[in-house]
């Protein structure tokens, strides 16, 4: 059993994650009033990218974006995907530093690569992600200290018997919060200053071609999963449907039928995100961090302070 | 096995080595090396034994003693391995230097100094010590002259106002219970007021705190690393100054007691509370502050502070899983900040001593196991996975979380994210981007350099995935504390609210690499191409130096400079200021000249004189 979802996590999400990735081109084209890709643009753009040539900068250039790629894999078996979760040592303190190996990665192989705009857009994704986890790093701590574990699969479990955290009072506020920065830690837009293809001919990832742009989009499509999976898992409950899957959870049914619910879940989450950041433009890098750092962070402290008077 | 043979050897070995480099300066390397490796096998043989005994018993009328448990034994292997391998990478650092004999003897009289503190069983040898490891890193800090004496002028005040404090405290203790013996006066405190031992746990920490650099007493370390020899560097930052840990471990759980520690104070005003609070600060400002630096050791003092907070948090939660966290840290942090600053002095070698950040560059075509070095090294330092600091930080922010102390996690969580940034400055700005002109024939660093570089990185590595072998040491300083013992495997922790294993991460990462990598070289071949062939957006990319460095988070710079600024080194420096103007204008009395101090007796006389018409007092 476990042997086989190790397989299987990595292979939904990344599956998923590329969907995603395609639907919400789809969506923010109609909403632009375009036609837009089709929805599996982003496969054919890696099987494409695979067949064209790449250049290299050398073994560490390479080993940046094999750094990231993995470390988006492990990550994906830390996660619980519906109900299955291969791996847990660590619990979510352990998921919090796995995090960090896919934007090092990058920034490894947008570093060596002595280009000055990938340059740029390192230390812009730095400077983004330092915003965001001011906000983001209050929110988990709220959620772990409400429940009183480490462990991603308890909080999940926790949330099966008692209702989704986002329905409890206490953790409405953090919920909000990590509503509010989930489009920074995508790195959609408004937050896409990462990037930014008309400012720094697309950042970190301008010397990419070829396999390693491959490499880069698979990443992004993970990435994109667990952002949105971890909002699913510590507030919308995971595989839990208001406890109508709790009579046969554990069985082959109510596994396939709690990784569906998980993953419509995730899309709901992902189109009401786009509704809402399709139509603005971009930020630069001051108004993102201290847009951040001001009405997300401010919930999240309130919503930390609720939880530690409660306990 | 006895410890006067291991402390012979240590002050022994360095008067040795200083007077065979008056005869030759192979014979000085060679007995520096020999008398270092010689303590790394004595100390290693004193594993799991215990000593204690008295060996002076008269000094000024009190009984000097030592004692060797897990406690001295984790620190003691600690500082003779660092100095194992600081004096071989100073084998070529110092080959040109001048008075290298003095650089040698000092550096191994420092050790043990040291050596001598952690093997104390009394407090007066224990101060004795203290002062032999202070004024000899005095010596050694002033070896660069130049700013270096600025730096060494900052570090001795404030160690000595330590001292001091230490002093007075050491002296109410023997007029409390007459005997200043280690357990003797931890059997004398129980029965103490809990005022008195206030007023200890308060002047001792003053002591400590300097040493270890806690706000606001961190004000002498930043200049200290970034002007003293970058060899020494590794010592002084790895174990010299976590000295004041050791002090603070000795003080709260050997001399007051863990129970009494931990329930000092009322609610939110509680002793270790408050302390931990001081360590969060200490984790917060410093690593802020490391991300505006632009000068490679600044950068690194500043970090090296940030991290010495981690384990003041850690070590006063007060809990079994917390302690091995503080304790494991000291170990880890020692390890990382001393790989990073022999990265950092390779480079200074080969580049004639550069050390400004937006200065170098491109540097990992040239020097890969520097390279390699830094990148493991800022790994333990940030905490990824699979590298010891995480194993560290893991067990602090969990214990954190689960006991109840939120604002306290996310003090130390937020250290951490605003430590990616400015480690990845340090890589980024030393070997990534483009490599400088003059810097294309640089050469690599010679062996004695990399060897330790190669030693400290596998330590790195092994300890983040097999953790359990340092942990076991660690649990047993827990327990001998007084705390509960810790199922430690030799893969990591077992615990019922949440297990680590690292064997587990570790053969995920390496299953999921290989089958990653094998995909990315069956797939079409890349082309190779050079640092100037790359894509500009239509802009040719100018062919001298274009690297981003300077002002590299300016967005951050900009919002947070103006509240950055180090306010207790400024209130310091005026309280100098001010002191030198008021000894300033009493010293105008003394004008030389025989006549004026004939008139200040003869007005010092009339006042008497007046002061006996009037009240007839004498």
């Amino acid at each position: 059993m476990n042997i086989i979802t190790l397989f299987i996590s990595p292979l939904i999400a990344l599956i998923v994650g590329m969907l995603f990735m395609g639907i919400s081109r789809k969506i923010s084209a109609r909403i632009h009033w375009r036609y837009g890709p089709p929805i599996i643009q982003p496969v054919i753009d890696v099987i494409r990218s695979f067949s064209q040539m790449s250049i290299s900068h050398g073994k560490f250039f390479d080993f940046g974006i094999i750094l990231s790629l993995t470390g988006s894999f492990v990550l994906i078996l830390f996660l619980p995907i519906g109900e299955l979760c291969p791996m847990t040592s660590g619990g979510l303190i352990a998921f919090m530093y796995l995090m960090l190996l896919d934007p090092l990665g990058i920034a490894l192989s947008g570093g060596v690569a002595a280009n000055p705009n990938s340059s740029i857009g390192i230390s812009r994704k730095f400077l983004l992600s330092l915003a965001y986890e001011v906000p983001l790093l209050l929110i988990l701590i709220a959620v772990m200290t409400h429940y009183n574990t480490i462990s991603l699969v308890y909080i999940v479990k926790i949330q099966a018997s008692s209702g989704w955290a986002f329905s409890s009072w206490a953790l409405v506020l953090p919920g909000i919060a990590y509503f509010l920065i989930l489009p920074a830690i995508l790195g959609v837009r408004p937050f896409e200053v990462v990037q930014a293809p008309q400012e720094i001919s697309s950042g970190p990832i301008a010397e990419f071609g070829g396999k390693h742009l491959a490499f880069y989009t698979l990443q992004h499509a993970l990435h994109m999963f667990v952002g949105l999976a971890l909002f699913v898992d510590i507030f919308l409950g995971g595989w839990t449907l208001f406890g109508l899957l709790n009579p046969i959870s554990g069985t082959v049914l109510g596994i396939v039928l709690g990784i569906i619910v998980f993953l419509i879940k995730m899309l709901v989450v992902l189109i009401i995100g786009l509704f809402i950041n399709a139509v603005y433009p971009r930020f630069r890098i001051e108004q993102a961090m201290k847009y951040l750092l001001k009405w997300p962070t401010l919930i999240a402290f309130i919503g930390l302070i609720i939880v530690s008077l409660i306990n | 096995m006895s410890l006067e043979l291991l402390l012979i050897i240590a002050f022994g070995g360095a008067f040795l080595t200083y007077f065979l480099g008056k005869i030759s300066s192979i014979l000085r390397n060679i007995s520096a090396v020999l008398v270092s490796l010689a303590l790394v096998v004595f100390v290693s043989c004193l594993y799991n034994i215990k000593i204690e005994k008295i060996f002076y018993d008269c000094f000024l009328g009190l009984p000097l003693a030592f004692k060797l448990n897990s406690l001295s034994w984790f620190f003691a292997i600690a500082t003779v391995s660092l100095t194992f391998l600081s004096v071989i990478y100073s084998l070529d650092y110092m080959k040109d230097s001048k008075r290298t004999d003095y650089y040698y003897f000092i550096m191994l009289l420092i050790n043990a100094g040291m050596l001598g503190i952690i093997l104390s069983g009394d407090l007066v040898s224990f101060f004795i010590f203290w002062e032999i490891m202070s004024w000899s890193t005095f010596l050694l800090i002033n070896y660069n002259k130049g700013r270096a004496l600025l730096a060494g002028e900052k570090y001795i005040v404030m160690s000595l106002i330590g001292s001091m404090c230490m002093l007075v405290g050491i002296l109410s203790i023997y007029a409390s219970f007459g005997t200043l013996n280690i357990n003797a006066i931890a059997n004398h405190l129980s029965t103490a007021s809990s005022g008195y031992k206030l007023f200890l746990l308060i002047i001792f920490s003053v002591t400590f705190g300097i040493k270890n650099a806690v706000m606001p007493l961190h004000t002498w370390l930043p200049d200290v690393y970034s002007e003293s020899p970058t060899p020494f560097n590794g010592i002084l930052s790895g174990m010299l100054t976590r000295m004041g840990m050791y002090g603070f471990l000795l003080l709260m759980y050997v001399i007051v007691g863990a129970t009494e520690v931990l329930n000092f104070g009322e609610g939110l005003l509680k002793f270790n509370y408050i302390f931990a609070w001081i360590g969060a600060i200490t984790i917060i400002i410093p690593t802020f502050i490391a991300l505006l630096q632009e000068d490679a050791k600044k950068l690194l003092a500043w970090s090296a502070i940030g991290q010495g907070g981690y384990m003041i948090v850690g070590i006063t939660i007060g809990t079994s899983l917390g302690m091995s966290g503080g304790i494991f840290h000291i170990l880890n942090h020692a390890i990382y900040i001393v790989l990073l600053f022999m990265s950092l002095g390779a480079i200074q070698y080969r580049t004639g001593g550069e050390r400004n950040l937006n200065k170098l560059g491109g540097l990992i075509k040239k020097m890969p196991i520097a390279f390699v070095g830094t990148l493991i090294g800022i790994a333990g330092l940030i905490g990824v996975p699979l590298s010891n600091g995480f194993v560290s930080k893991w067990l602090i922010y969990k214990t954190l979380i689960l006991e109840g102390y939120p604002f306290l996690a996310f003090a130390a969580l937020i250290g951490t994210w605003g430590c990616i940034l400015y480690c990845y400055k340090f890589i980024h700005h030393i070997f990534l981007g483009q490599l400088p002109e003059k810097y294309e024939n640089i050469k690599k660093a010679p062996f004695s350099m990399t060897f330790p570089i190669i030693i400290l990185s596998l330590t790195i590595l092994v300890f983040g995935i097999l953790p359990g072998i340092p942990l076991k040491v660690v649990n047993k300083i827990g327990i001998s504390f007084g705390f509960e013992s810790l199922n430690v495997n030799i893969w990591g922790i077992v615990s019922e609210t949440g297990t680590l294993n690292t064997i587990n991460i570790f053969a995920a990462i390496l299953i999921i690499g290989a089958i990653v990598w094998i995909v990315f070289k069956v797939s079409r071949k890349a082309v190779r191409v050079d640092q100037y062939d790359n894509y500009a957006a239509g802009m040719a990319v100018p062919k001298e130096k274009y690297h981003n460095t300077v002002d590299y988070y300016a967005p951050f710079n900009r919002m947070a400079t103006p509240f950055l600024k180090d306010i207790f080194d400024i209130f310091y420096k005026k309280i100098a200021k001010s002191t030198e103007y008021t000894c300033d204008s009493i010293r105008k009395i003394y004008t030389g000249y025989v006549g004026n101090y004939v008139i200040y007796i003869v007005f010092f006389l009339a006042f008497l004189i007046l002061i006996q018409l009037k009240w007839s007092v004498f």
